[in-house]
C-alpha cells in the first residue's frame, strides 16, 4: 500500500465518522433549511412553487423581527455576563478555594439543574414564580415576610428567563473553569503566597490570566448556544406576556410550528444561521481563538 | 448438511418476510380483518369521541358475524396528546402529508375547510343521502358546521352552549335581590344589560371583597373570543366569497372593553398566563372568581367540586349569554361542534363512513353527551329517559342556542383566532392600547392571511 493511499485510509478512519456526523447533522439541515426557505411549504408540507416571497415578507412585512432580535441580544448578554461567565467563574473560584469535599458538594448541587429533564426544571420554575400564594417566592414574601405577592412571569419576565437559564448555564462554566484552575501549577500559588500576595491578588494576577482561554471559549460557546436555545423560555413563559420573552429562536419556532408556516420559519431560521456564523467569526477574531488552537495554554513542567 | 441448513434458513427468512409483509400492508392485517386507523385528540372532556367509534365497529362486527361474514373491522386508535384542537389539527396535517393519516378522525369543525382543500376529507353527501336511517334525525342546523363549499365533509359529534357562569351567592352577599339575580339572563337576552353593565357588576363584587377576580376567560386561543367579538358586532366571515373579515372599528371596540375590564380590576392583567387548572379552581373549588366564561361541559365538574346536584345547582350558579356591547344590541353564543370526518385518502371510505354513522346514533351519542356535558346531535335524544334524567343541564342550556352561531369553516381560521388572541394578550398586559392592538392584529393578519382576508374599514 502506498504512503498516499495509507494516508487516505487513515483520514477516512479517523476523520470519516466526524465528517459524516458533521454532514448529516450540521450541513444537511442547513441545506434543507435553505431549500425550504425558497419554497411555499405550508401546513400540508406540500411545495407548489419556488419563491422568494418569504424573504420579501421578512424584509417588508414582519415588524416583529427587529424587536425579537433586540430582545435576544439583551437576553444573551445578560445571561452570559451575569451567570454563564461571571457566576460560573465565581463558583469555580469559590469551590476550588475551599476543601475538596465541600467544593465537590457545591459543584454537584449546581449541576443538579443540568441533570434534570428540561420539563421538570421548567415546571419547578413555574411553581417558584407562580403569581398565586402557592408559588415559592410568594410563600416567602407573603407568608413569611408579610409583603404583597409578586408575579415574575408578568412583571419581570426577562429577569425570570435570564435567571432560569443562568442557573443551568453557570454550571458549564463552573466545570470548565474548575478544571482550568486545577491545571495551574501549584508552585505558582506557593510562590505568590511566599511573596505576600493575598487571595484577591492571586486571583487577579495568577488565576485569571491562566484561564484566559477557557474564559474565551465559554464566552464563544455559550453565546452561540444561547442564541439558538429556547426550550426553557418556551416552557416557562411561552414567549410572553405578549412578545416580551420571545427571543428570535423561539419566534422562528412559533412561526414555523405553531402556525404551520414551515417555509417562512425556514427563511427566518436562515437569518439565525447567518447571525450565528457572523457572531462566531467576530468572536474568533476578538478573542484571538486561532492562538488558542495553536499553542499550549499552560506551561506544565 | 450445510445445504439443508441453508435451505431451512432461506425458508425461515422467506416465511418471516411474508408474515412481516402482510402485517405491514396498510388496511389489511389479514384477509378477514380490515384495520381502520382512528385519530383522536386525547381530551378529558370527550373520551367517548374515540370510544364510540370503537363501540360502533364492535356493533358492525356483530352484524357481520350474524350475517355469516368472515370479515371484521378493527379500529386502531391514535390519541394525540395535543394541548388544543388547533395543535391537533396541525399534527394531523403533518401525518397526512407523510401518508400516515388516519381513516377516521376527530376534528374541531372549523378546520374542515383546510382539510378539504388538501384532499384529506371524504365528501359525504352521497353517503348521507343513501342512508337516511342513519342521519335523518340529526339536528338540521348542525350540518352547517360540517359544510364547505357546498359539500358535506363530516358528521357533527357534539355541540355545546357557551356562557358566562355567574356565582349567585356572591350577588346575594353584596345585597342583590333574587329578582335581579334570576333576571340577569333575560336582561342580557333583551339587550338591556350590556357587557359594560356586567363588568361594572363584577367590579362591584370585587370591590366588596366577595371575589378576587370579576371575570375569568380562557387562558389560551379558543372559540370563546369569537363569541365576544360577535357581541361587539364583528362579523368575521363572508360566506358567499369564502373570505375572512376584520374590522378595525369592531376590534377596537372589543379591545376597549377588555382594557376597561382590566383597569377596573375585573379581568386579571395576567389572565393569558394563567393555566387551566387555576382558572377552573378559581370558579369551582376556591370560589374566588365571580364569573367564568366557558362552556356547558363544565357543569359535571362544577357539581362535583361544589357538592351541588340538579336541585341546588341553579340556586348557586346562573348562566347568561355573552352580553351585547351596547344597549339594545344582540347577545351572542357560539356552538363549536367537534366532528367525525373520513379521510379522502382512506382505502375504505364508505366502510369508515358507516362506522361514523353508527357511532352517531342516539344511544352512543347520549352516553357521550350526558357524561361530558355536551348537547346532543339527534332530535330524538332529548326524549330518551337517560337524557331526561341526566341531561337536565343540557336541556336548560338549549334555549341559549337561539343566539348561537358557528365559527367559519375557513381554512385560515386557526391563524385568525391566534392573532386575535395575541391582541387580547397585548391589551390585557398593558403592552398595547386598544387602537394599537387593533392595528397590530390587522397588520399581522394581512401579513399572514394575505388574500384570504378582507379589511372592512
Amino acid at each position: 500500500m502506498s504512503a498516499q493511499s495509507r494516508q487516505w485510509q487513515n483520514m477516512a478512519i479517523f476523520l470519516g465518522p466526524a465528517i459524516l456526523l458533521l454532514a448529516l447533522f450540521f450541513l444537511l439541515p442547513v441545506m434543507v433549511d435553505v431549500f425550504v426557505a425558497f419554497t411555499d411549504m405550508g401546513r400540508s408540507l406540500k411545495i407548489s412553487e419556488m419563491t422568494t416571497a418569504n424573504f420579501e415578507r421578512m424584509l417588508t412585512g414582519d415588524r416583529r423581527i427587529l424587536p425579537t432580535l433586540a430582545l435576544t441580544a439583551v437576553y444573551v448578554f445578560l445571561t452570559l455576563a451575569i451567570f454563564n461567565v461571571t457566576f460560573g467563574l465565581i463558583l469555580a473560584l469559590a469551590t476550588t478555594a475551599v476543601p475538596d469535599r465541600i467544593g465537590g458538594f457545591f459543584r454537584s448541587v449546581w449541576l443538579l439543574p443540568r441533570m434534570s429533564p428540561s420539563v421538570v426544571y421548567a415546571l419547578l420554575w413555574i411553581w417558584v414564580a407562580s403569581p398565586t400564594e402557592r408559588g415559592l417566592i410568594n410563600q416567602v414574601l407573603h407568608g413569611f415576610l408579610g409583603f404583597g405577592t409578586i408575579d415574575l412571569r408578568t412583571d419581570y419576565p426577562v429577569m425570570l428567563i435570564v435567571i432560569a437559564n443562568g442557573f443551568i448555564g453557570a454550571s458549564m462554566g463552573m466545570i470548565i473553569f474548575t478544571s482550568a484552575i486545577r491545571s495551574i501549577p501549584e508552585h505558582l500559588f506557593h510562590a505568590a503566597r511566599a511573596d505576600g500576595a493575598g487571595p484577591l491578588a492571586i486571583t487577579w494576577h495568577i488565576t485569571l490570566p491562566a484561564i484566559r482561554w477557557p474564559l474565551s471559549f465559554i464566552t464563544v460557546y455559550q453565546t452561540l448556544s444561547l442564541l439558538v436555545s429556547f426550550e426553557y423560555i418556551w416552557l416557562i413563559t411561552n414567549g410572553g406576556p405578549f412578545y416580551d420573552t420571545t427571543v428570535y429562536a423561539l419566534y422562528v419556532y412559533k412561526r414555523a410550528f405553531e402556525n404551520g408556516q414551515y417555509a417562512y420559519g425556514a427563511a427566518l431560521a436562515l437569518l439565525l444561521v447567518v447571525i450565528g456564523i457572523g457572531a462566531s467569526l467576530a468572536m474568533w477574531r476578538f478573542f484571538d481563538m486561532k492562538r488558542l488552537l495553536q499553542h499550549p495554554r499552560i506551561e506544565v513542567h | 448438511m450445510l445445504k439443508s441448513w441453508t435451505r431451512r434458513l432461506f425458508a425461515g427468512a422467506a416465511l418471516s418476510l411474508t408474515m412481516f409483509g402482510a402485517g405491514m400492508v396498510p388496511g389489511m392485517a389479514s384477509a378477514e380483518e380490515i384495520v381502520l386507523d382512528l385519530w383522536s385528540r386525547a381530551d378529558r372532556s370527550g373520551p367517548l369521541r374515540a370510544g364510540n367509534i370503537i363501540a360502533a365497529a364492535d356493533e358492525l362486527n356483530r352484524m357481520l358475524a350474524a350475517a355469516g361474514s368472515d370479515k371484521s373491522v378493527k379500529i386502531e386508535v391514535f390519541e394525540n396528546n395535543a394541548k388544543g384542537f388547533d395543535d391537533d389539527a396541525l399534527d394531523m396535517m403533518k401525518a397526512f402529508a407523510v401518508d400516515k393519516g388516519p381513516d377516521i378522525y376527530v376534528l374541531a369543525h372549523e378546520w374542515i375547510g383546510a382539510f378539504v382543500e388538501e384532499g384529506y376529507a371524504y365528501r359525504l353527501d352521497d353517503h348521507i343521502a343513501a342512508n337516511p336511517e342513519l342521519y335523518g334525525d340529526i339536528i338540521e342546523s348542525l350540518w352547517q358546521s360540517v359544510s364547505y363549499k357546498g359539500g358535506v365533509y363530516g358528521v357533527p359529534q357534539d355541540s355545546e352552549v357557551r356562557m358566562f357562569f355567574y356565582d349567585k351567592e356572591m350577588l346575594r352577599a353584596i345585597g342583590k335581590d333574587e329578582a335581579f339575580i334570576e333576571g340577569l339572563p333575560e336582561a342580557v337576552n333583551s339587550g338591556e344589560f350590556t357587557i359594560y353593565d356586567m363588568t361594572d357588576l363584577a367590579a362591584e363584587v370585587v370591590a366588596a371583597g366577595v371575589a378576587q377576580q370579576g371575570i375569568l376567560h380562557r387562558p389560551n386561543v379558543g372559540p370563546d373570543f369569537q363569541m365576544l367579538l360577535a357581541s361587539f358586532g364583528n362579523d368575521i366571515y363572508d360566506e358567499e366569497n369564502n373570505k375572512l373579515q376584520v374590522s378595525e372599528k369592531g376590534l377596537t371596540a372589543f379591545f376597549e372593553w377588555l382594557k376597561y375590564a382590566v383597569d377596573k380590576g375585573v379581568i386579571p392583567a395576567n389572565m393569558t398566563s394563567w393555566d387551566w387548572d387555576s382558572v377552573h379552581a378559581a370558579f369551582r373549588a376556591e370560589k374566588t372568581a365571580f364569573i367564568k366564561f366557558h362552556g356547558i361541559w363544565n357543569v359535571p365538574a362544577q357539581l362535583e367540586t361544589r357538592g351541588l346536584d340538579k336541585d341546588t345547582y341553579f340556586k348557586a350558579i346562573g348562566w347568561t349569554n355573552a352580553p351585547a356591547a351596547e344597549k339594545g344590541g344582540m347577545p351572542a353564543n357560539l356552538s363549536h361542534p367537534i366532528i367525525y370526518a373520513v379521510s379522502g385518502k382512506s382505502e375504505h371510505p364508505e366502510l369508515a363512513a358507516y362506522i361514523v354513522g353508527l357511532a352517531s346514533q342516539d344511544v352512543l351519542n347520549t352516553e357521550h353527551a350526558v357524561t361530558t356535558g355536551h348537547t346532543p346531535i339527534n332530535y330524538g335524544q332529548t326524549a330518551m329517559p337517560r337524557f331526561v334524567e341526566e341531561g337536565w343541564a343540557l336541556r336548560a342550556g338549549a334555549p341559549m342556542l337561539q343566539y348561537s352561531s358557528f365559527m367559519p369553516n375557513h381554512a385560515m381560521i386557526g391563524p385568525y383566532n391566534g392573532l386575535v388572541y395575541k391582541g387580547i394578550q397585548g391589551v390585557e398586559t398593558g403592552k398595547l392600547e386598544p387602537a394599537d392592538a387593533a392595528l397590530f392584529v390587522i397588520e399581522e393578519m394581512q401579513n399572514e392571511l394575505g388574500d384570504e382576508l378582507v379589511v372592512l374599514d
